[in-house]
């Protein structure tokens, strides 16, 4: 149990002997009381006092829907709404189709090549073909249709906020709470209150969308708004601009880049819901990954995953990339050059019609590449090769039986023994050792809200899940990390299957999974950590090349080894990102605990999941089950953000 | 804010640009936009229809019968209404949901024992979906093992055999220890499991799966590595070949056993009463298009004609709507019935 305060601990620099050896003290005699008063309080469970009753409120809340949808002025203003933005996404549709895939490829290129340069727009486009060879060209099309919308709406709603958030901290402290819920509630839960708002497929799918990937818009723009220099806005104030003229000439030019980043995050968030929003009637590629996985096809599911892999990846490119002029400096300013724009238009409209009408090739023409065949052999060799007889491991069966067993059923044991309120203290005592009153105050709170849903033996045990899957992730991705930090061969090898793992839909190889171990919860801690290893491995990676040559080139003049080179400078000059990383693992990690209630996880997951699968009965579960998941998730993320932020100026004096 | 404007301004010219060479070029070639996924407008007339009707939409839910059922009604729709019909794949529960607003017109295959609080809510209290009667076939929930398990224990057969703990035992996994593990897979089916197990004493654990799919690799891994397996299973549901599951006896259901599933008191202890599947309809698809109405509420399919559609669809990878076509002009004598 103390292993949580241990990085704290050995963050600290060794400043005087005696701070050291009375920290020590303090978390040993700590250690010693903790133990003997879990000892004596084993077994106090929530007092029923507590229990507020959540799950009836919501549920009586999601019946009044029911009750009054196509009543109700209200309800019915709202679905007006839905009809507004099936409109829109009708609209690009036709748009993307009277394009063809040849208008698309090329629209692909004309912007990768005007935001980032031949190399990006050739890299781009060939990777939006990759869409057509995978064989499902129209149905990508209408997902791509659904994104185009959500997007937009995203940052029209998201860029205000970031502005309002980015130019008083008061906004910013008020809307950061609902940033986190909107990023972390699990959307089976308000996937079908939001068909009964705006009705089925594709306006419910498109809100959904809208609320799992808005985060980034808002506090990247936020972020780079208070990252401009004071001097410009200083500048800008002396010369007699009017707030409004310095946000407008300013500030946002200035933003431009983390707006963008924004976007980007936005666009590959919006990827992540693809699957889970085709359930309600969207009629796109991801349903035919469910398909596949209901009938255990493989090759279908992975052919549909990788139109969706490839899609994304496009569009990753072309939002990410960063022109350099001629002298060298990148610049991301591509709306201005509106001539070059233009003809890049008119191209792209060209194409489209000499491909539609002289060629004859209005639909995509049949050729295909067999990654969904290559990707069902990769699987029957595993299946066949590693789940029994590995020598000295045993298999993949062998290692969910000791996992279970050993690891999970024990951390378990001993968060779901512990008196409730023991847990609670414990992590007021972390937060307070972490950052003071304020985030103690947050954790226990967090904690009892966990305890008055009724929901606490259910949190613990995916708590226990939590730790494991973060432990093993963190212990992949920081040495996986270090090495491509250090290596640029590695670095580029690894990006595609970093890509991959991040926007293939975690659907895909979760059943590939339940198979290779067993149905449990196993196999939902192995998805955690192939989803959360890539930001992980990404940023530990970037903090190790962000440190500057000066400090390593000194260390090496000194006569350093590249083992003390890397240990005494680059690890602690890149401890906040890598912490950063470590904060993104246990986010990621949080998103899938809903996921994995779909493979036996059980835990808070699958109570999310009644919210879907039976609205009728269980919503006011999946509301409180999702709330309690928002709520793990606060505290994990403020106590890591906490030991990066605190580590982070003793470096610099040390 | 003058360059604020400027720019949003040429942005927006861009976009209408793009837009106007989009309708433009949209009416050169009409029929580029497929008709499988784009909704037809209310109102138009099918190509060849006899008599033309307002357009409907109609749930395919995530199972081969539903996709089987809801072919079959669109091209008899289409090819003998003039109806135009859309075809819309999404979740169960979601369907309920659009049939309720009128964004689905029918749902041809309803399994009651999930439902039961949907049919409150919607056909009893709020009337905005009537019950337009059975499909046809009966379905049942029930516990399943692999075959070969019974034929290596045939008193499995019944679920007196599992009060055996050292064949329970068999059953077990990491996650439940010395008990045996009970599957169950989708949360949205109706379960009664944890009771039954409760009620009759019997060694094992009850363990969710959390979806088919999961389930149905379980199936998969069972058969692979011959490691029996207990689950919550029903019929009719298609099988990967080579894969059998025999159905386990639960004791018989009595009026008080009936009574106490009523009551939901926590004392069930018997098997699951059969699923008759029904249709329901928007209510107002009746005033809509009325031939569509009488035509969905007549249609009816067997156990046997859906499994010989499925069979098509599972075995020989035929599309639904190709194998729906095929039986269609392969029958035109019940097809002929549901319109008469």
């Amino acid at each position: 149990m103390t292993q949580a305060t241990v990085p704290a601990v050995a963050a600290a620099p060794p400043t005087t002997v005696s701070r050291r050896t009375m920290t020590i003290a303090v978390t040993a005699v700590g250690f010693v009381v903790g133990i003997v008063v879990y000892k004596a309080t084993r077994g106090q469970e929530v007092p029923s006092w507590l229990n507020l009753h959540v799950q009836q409120h919501a549920q009586d809340a999601y019946h009044w829907i029911t009750q009054n949808t196509g009543r109700n002025w209200l309800l019915d203003a709202i679905k007006s709404i839905g009809t507004g933005i099936d409109w829109l996404e009708k609209r690009a549709l036709s748009l993307l189709r009277v394009l063809h895939w040849t208008g698309v490829i090329a629209l692909v290129f004309v912007i990768g090549y005007m935001r980032a340069g031949l190399r990006t727009a050739i890299l781009a486009s060939l990777t939006m073909l990759g869409v057509g060879l995978c064989g499902f060209w129209d149905l990508t099309m209408i997902t791509l249709a659904i994104m185009l919308v959500a997007v937009i709406l995203a940052m029209l709603i998201g860029v205000p906020l970031g502005v309002w958030a980015g130019l008083s901290d008061r906004a910013e402290r008020r809307i950061r709470p609902v940033l986190d819920t909107a990023q972390v509630m699990p959307a089976y839960v308000y996937l079908i209150p939001c068909v009964a708002f705006f009705g089925i497929g594709v306006p419910a799918a498109i809100i959904a969308t809208l609320i799992f990937a808005v985060a980034p818009a808002v506090r990247l723009t936020s972020l780079g708004l208070r990252q401009v220099p004071v001097v410009s806005t200083e500048v800008g104030r002396s010369f007699g601009s009017t707030g409004r003229q310095l946000l407008g000439k300013v500030q946002l030019p200035l933003a431009r880049k983390p707006v963008l980043l924004g976007l980007n995050q936005v666009i590959m968030m919006a990827f992540g819901i693809v699957v889970i929003a085709s359930q309600i009637g969207t009629g796109d590629v991801g349903n035919q990954v469910l398909g596949g996985l209901q009938h255990l096809d493989a090759k279908l599911a992975f052919s549909a995953g990788f139109c969706i892999v490839f899609a994304a990846i496009a569009l990753d490119r072309i939002t990410t990339g960063e022109r350099r002029t001629k002298h060298g400096a990148p610049t991301t300013v591509w709306i201005v050059d509106r001539r070059r724009m233009w003809i890049a238009c008119l191209v792209i409209v060209i194409v489209a019609a000499v491909a539609a009408v002289v060629f004859g090739v209005e639909d995509f023409p049949s050729w295909r590449i067999g990654i969904g065949s290559g990707a069902k052999s990769a699987i029957d060799w595993l299946n066949e090769n590693v789940r029994n007889g590995v020598p000295i491991i045993g298999g993949t069966g062998s290692i969910n039986d000791v996992l279970t067993r050993d690891v999970l059923d024990p951390i378990r044991g001993v968060l779901l023994s512990a008196a409730w309120w023991f847990v609670v203290l414990f992590f007021g005592v972390l937060g307070y050792v972490s950052g003071g009153w304020r985030l103690a105050l947050l954790c226990s709170g967090a904690l009892v809200g966990i305890a008055a849903m009724n929901n606490w033996d259910l949190a613990m045990d995916t708590l226990s899940q939590v730790l494991v899957a973060v432990t093993i992730s963190v212990a992949l991705a920081i040495p996986i990390g270090i090495w491509s930090g250090r290596s640029r061969w590695l670095e580029s090898a690894l990006r595609p299957f970093l890509d991959t793992a991040q926007v293939l839909p975690q659907f895909v190889y979760l059943v590939p999974v339940v198979f290779l171990f067993r149905v449990g919860r196993i196999p939902g801690i192995i998805a955690a950590v192939i989803y959360a290893l890539p930001p992980g491995i990404r940023l530990v990676s970037l903090g190790l090349k962000e440190v500057s040559f000066a400090p390593r080139e000194a260390a090496i003049s000194f006569g350093a080894t590249p083992r003390q080179e890397l240990f005494k400078v680059q690890l602690p000059l890149a401890f906040k990102s890598i912490m950063l990383g470590i904060n993104q693992v246990i986010l990621m990690v949080l998103a899938t605990v809903i996921i994995a209630g779909l493979i036996g996880g059980g835990a808070l997951g699958l109570e999310a999941l009644g919210g879907f699968t039976k609205p009728n009965l269980k919503m006011g579960d999946g509301v409180a089950a999702g709330v309690s998941i928002v709520l793990l998730a606060m505290i994990l993320d403020r106590l890591t953000q906490a030991w990066g932020n605190r580590s982070a100026p003793e470096n610099r004096t040390s | 804010m003058r360059t604020r404007i400027h720019r949003g301004t040429r942005f927006a010219a861009a976009a209408v640009a793009l837009a106007l060479v989009a309708v433009a070029c949209g009416s050169d070639n009409k029929d580029s936009s497929s008709s499988a996924t784009q909704p037809a407008s209310g109102g138009t007339a099918a190509a060849g229809g006899a008599a033309t009707g307002a357009a409907i939409k109609l749930a395919v839910n995530p199972w081969d019968g539903s996709a089987v059922n809801a072919n079959v009604a669109k091209i008899v729709l289409e090819s003998k209404l003039g109806t135009p019909t859309t075809l819309v794949a999404l979740d169960e529960n979601a369907s309920w949901v659009g049939l309720d607003a009128g964004d689905l017109d029918a749902n041809l295959e309803i399994w009651p024992s999930g439902h039961a609080a949907d049919r409150t809510t919607y056909i009893d209290q709020k009337k905005t979906v009537v019950d337009i009667g059975t499909l046809g076939p009966k379905a049942k929930i029930g516990w399943y093992v692999p075959s070969f398990v019974t034929d290596a224990h045939p008193e499995l057969k019944t679920w007196e055999g599992f009060k055996n703990p050292d064949l329970a035992k068999l059953f077990s996994t990491a996650e439940t220890g010395d008990q045996g593990q009970f599957l169950m897979g989708d949360p949205s089916y109706v379960t009664y499991d944890e009771q039954i197990i409760k009620n009759l004493n019997l060694p094992l654990k009850f363990v969710v799966a959390g979806s088919e799919a999961a389930l149905m690799t379980a199936i998969q891994q069972a058969e692979t590595d011959k490691k029996p397996l207990l689950l919550q299973f029903w019929q009719p549901h298609w099988m990967p070949p080579n894969t059998k599951l025999t159905e386990v006896k639960l004791p018989d259901i009595t009026p008080a056993c009936d009574a106490s599933r009523v009551a939901g008191d926590g004392g069930y202890a018997c098997d699951y009463p059969v699923d008759i599947l029904y249709k329901a309809a928007n209510a107002k698809l009746e005033t809509k298009n009325k031939a569509a109405f009488d035509f969905l509420k007549k249609f009816t399919l067997t156990t046997d004609q859906q499994n010989e559609i499925a069979q098509k669809i599972e075995s020989n990878g035929e599309t639904p709507e190709a194998a729906a076509k095929e039986w269609v002009d392969a029958n035109p004598d019940v097809v002929a019935g549901w319109l008469g």
